[in-house]
């Protein structure tokens, strides 16, 4: 019997994806931080953090108003 | 506006897409989002916690905004921030084993969207490879070269944010890529077919 009819379609994409990986040319890179700079472009930040952080700022009590004297002067001084 | 460095060259995601409000924030978030989150994704080995991180880094970002002098770039400013995040974190956890904790679906999800289903799979493979070879690493050399790895930094912004001379960078970051090499080397199941670096 074959192999392959012990998998399940879902196997048998699996297996083709990686044998047709296998096929493929192998991926060279001069330094480290050259693979990594790929690496990084191949990574997609999670949409959940952005709308975490909607929330999160929305969520901030508001900021309290300068005291008298450095609205009067100016906030820079110290 | 207290801002004075224009948000100009960025990259991926306009603001629209993020699901930010329209402003400054959003556009900061939509250029340095990328770099931050991936910095704490290798950093910490876990897509949960990096995701975490970049929540807590960024709305730290928005509280302190009005302090940003200008004196550094925003990004270095992020890093900075991000940095001192991810080491305060890991100094409290002891769980730095990267794949038993990690959800494969977060690592799956954690792949540029857009990837064809055989470029998911070798980016997929790919990471974790990247992932091993980093955890064998030294914080210190694992944090330079994911620093150095950032385009847009040099050597002195990188001793700054490392709190070290630019040639001790580039002395240490030599030893680091031959580090990272051989653990890269050493995690490929495949070696007849290894991504391979050169140095």
């Amino acid at each position: 019997m074959k192999q392959q009819s012990k998998l399940n379609p879902e196997q048998q994409q699996q297996q083709a994806a990686e044998q047709q990986a296998r096929r493929q040319p192998a991926l060279e890179f001069a330094t480290a931080e050259e693979l990594l700079r790929y690496d990084l472009q191949h990574t997609a930040v999670p949409d959940g953090i952005a709308q975490r952080l909607q929330k999160s700022a929305g969520d901030l009590p508001p900021r309290p108003k300068p005291a008298w004297w450095k609205r009067l002067w100016g906030g820079n001084r110290s | 506006m207290l801002v004075d460095e224009p948000l100009s060259g960025r990259e991926g995601l306009d603001s629209a897409q993020t699901g930010l409000a329209p402003s400054e924030f959003a556009d900061l978030y939509t250029e340095h989002s990328r770099a931050i989150y991936y910095l704490a994704l290798r950093f910490l080995g876990d897509p949960q916690k990096a995701e975490d991180a970049t929540h807590d880094v960024f709305l730290k970002a928005f509280r302190k905004m009005d302090q940003f002098r200008g004196e550094s770039s925003w990004r270095t400013w992020l890093y900075r921030i991000a940095i001192n995040h991810c080491r305060n974190l890991q100094q409290s956890w002891h769980d730095r084993h990267l794949f038993s904790n990690a959800d494969e679906a977060v690592w799956e999800n954690a792949l540029a969207g857009t990837d064809s289903p055989l470029r998911v799979l070798e980016t997929k493979e790919l990471g974790e490879r990247i992932q091993t070879a980093l955890d064998g690493l030294p914080d210190e050399y694992r944090l330079l070269l994911l620093l150095v790895a950032d385009a847009e930094l040099s050597y002195e912004q990188v001793g700054a944010l490392t709190e070290q001379s630019p040639d001790a960078v580039r002395g240490k970051l030599h030893r680091a890529r031959k580090a990272f090499a051989v653990l890269f080397k050493k995690s490929d199941p495949l070696p007849e077919h290894e991504t391979a670096i050169k140095t």
